[in-house]
């Protein structure tokens, strides 16, 4: 599939002009998708096309849930992967402790924790169902790119560490411009998966009546009993978002392989 | 570029005073003492387990001394982070396995450290770069990643990387002993070039041509000790210990 979305490209542009077109495009896909997506719903029968505003909205939530938890999803995760590899104990404690516990329960149960339970032990924390599906989505997300991240950044080679530090660069730049890079790098497809995961993850968001797209399928469902056309019709919607957004992070793939493994 | 190294005054650049290291129960240096004075070229000889490159690796604190003291330029070798961060900007170190930033260019490896450290406007640290590049030959190369480089390049790239912060001493660590027969001459030419103008130079190796040819100094590492410090033309004349007679034999075969 990579190499088939390279090839639409001129064969005169490098690497970086593809990939970047890639990218470019990816986003105006996705971007239209969301704002016009209840056009071509519209024209399908019913009970899709009296619908499609309905289905559009519930697909922009979608996005909104993965696109928010996806980014704290990765912030937390370099955290606690520094965490877990940090020389001071209590840090590792820490991330560890946080890790085994998100990996150790349902994604179902801490997203129901957030929105029930977390008011009840801190009443500070009531959040709307939107917020607290993100707050529970990004937090499980970056238990797992905690682990993607740490495996990259125990492969690459101690020799950069200490090329880096005998220039005299500070423990930060050297984290900057040379571990961190170049871990990502490795931590890329790991991360790629865990966010494709995520994207359909968002769908149990609906537990606690936030109206993204599988909730949007099952009040139309619940109103026109008619499972097959509305069930497609959500699982092809979410084919489409899985699509766009693997289209994009293989050319963020691309962009990073300057050794060409991948043309 | 060349610094000319003024034969310093107040004493020696390096000085190496009863220091030991263990690496668990084995003991890898013992009691050494040492110094090395500015503009010196010192190769550090022995066999493998000797403690050479640890030795090297101590004075910038990449190994660190169970006991004993390092002081390099007046700078104490220890934790303290602005005593490393200062004591690295002035120590520059090219290793056997090269480490090039594989995720950059060529000009890149180059420039990030005066850029990062020394605060050097992006346009002037690439035309010192260039310069940099053009001495060791590499100056068509500099938009180029590592990957696409031999093994002779890219040594040759990290030992420009080195040079751009100007440090006070470099130190190699085998430099030669990754490469191919036919690569270790260009690297070797350029190390003898940076001798010859005056750089103070610290150099663990085999190449005992090099070594002949180019150092002030020789220091033959033993199980830990410095069993002989003494200038090439005594060390490889007529040897009188044993213990190097045989080194030197194993290394000729």
């Amino acid at each position: 599939m990579a190499t088939a979305a390279i090839k639409v490209w001129p064969a005169s542009w490098d690497r970086k002009q593809r990939s970047s077109a890639t990218m470019v495009t990816a986003s105006v896909v996705l971007v239209l998708l969301l704002w016009l997506l209840a056009i071509p719903l519209s024209w399908a029968p019913e009970p899709i096309g009296n619908n499609a505003q309905f289905f559009a909205e519930g697909t922009r939530v979608t996005v909104e849930l993965t696109a928010v938890a996806a980014l704290a999803g990765v912030l937390i995760g370099v955290l606690a992967a520094l965490g877990k590899t940090s020389k001071l104990p209590p840090l590792r404690w820490i991330a560890s402790a946080y890790i085994w516990v998100i990996r150790g329960t349902p994604l179902l149960v801490q997203v129901l924790f957030v929105f029930f339970a977390l008011p009840v032990i801190i009443p500070a924390l009531q959040m709307s169902d939107f917020t607290s599906a993100c707050v529970a989505l990004s937090f499980n997300v970056g238990a797992y790119n905690a682990e993607a991240i740490r495996a990259g950044l125990l492969a690459v080679p101690k020799g950069q560490m200490e090329a880096a530090r005998s220039l005299g660069l500070s423990t930060f730049y050297t984290f900057i411009d040379v571990t961190f890079p170049q871990a990502f790098k490795i931590s890329l497809p790991p991360l790629v998966n865990n966010i494709v995961a995520l994207l359909k993850d968002s769908s149990l968001a609906y537990a606690i009546g936030v109206v993204e797209l599988t909730n949007v399928g099952n009040r139309i469902q619940a109103a026109t009993f008619q499972p097959l056309p509305i069930l497609l019709t959500s699982a092809s919607l979410y084919l489409l978002l899985t699509t766009v957004m693997t289209q994009f992070s293989n050319a963020v793939e691309r962009r990073f392989d300057v050794e060409g493994r991948q043309s | 570029m060349s610094k000319v190294a003024t034969p310093d005054a107040s004493g020696p650049l390096i000085t190496v005073d009863k220091v030991n290291k263990h690496f668990g129960p084995a003991h890898v240096l013992h009691d050494v003492t040492t110094h090395f004075n500015a503009g010196e070229v010192t190769v550090i000889l022995g066999a493998s387990g000797s403690g050479k490159s640890t030795l090297l690796r101590m004075l910038n604190r990449l190994e660190r001394h169970d006991s004993g003291r390092i002081v390099v330029d007046g700078i104490e070798v220890d934790d303290d982070l602005k005593h490393l961060d200062a004591l690295r900007a002035e120590v520059g170190m090219v290793f056997q396995q090269f480490n090039l930033f594989p995720h950059l260019t060529v000009l890149e490896n180059v420039t990030l450290a005066p850029r990062r450290v020394r605060k050097t406007p992006r346009a002037q640290a690439e035309v010192k770069a260039l310069e940099l590049l053009d001495r060791v030959g590499l100056k068509a190369h500099s938009h180029k990643h590592p990957f696409a480089l031999s093994g002779g390049q890219q040594q040759r790239v990290a030992i420009a990387r080195s040079l751009a912060m100007e440090p006070r001493v470099l130190l190699f660590d085998e430099p030669t002993s990754a490469l191919d027969p036919e690569m270790v001459k260009e690297v070797l030419d350029v190390m003898k070039g940076l001798a010859g103008s005056g750089m103070t130079m610290i150099v663990v190796t085999h190449e005992m041509g090099f070594a002949r040819e180019v150092s002030d100094r020789v220091l033959f590492l033993d199980k830990g000790t410095v069993a002989a410090d003494a200038p090439p033309e005594q060390f490889f004349g007529a040897q009188t210990s044993d213990r190097i007679r045989a080194f030197l034999g194993q290394i000729s075969k």
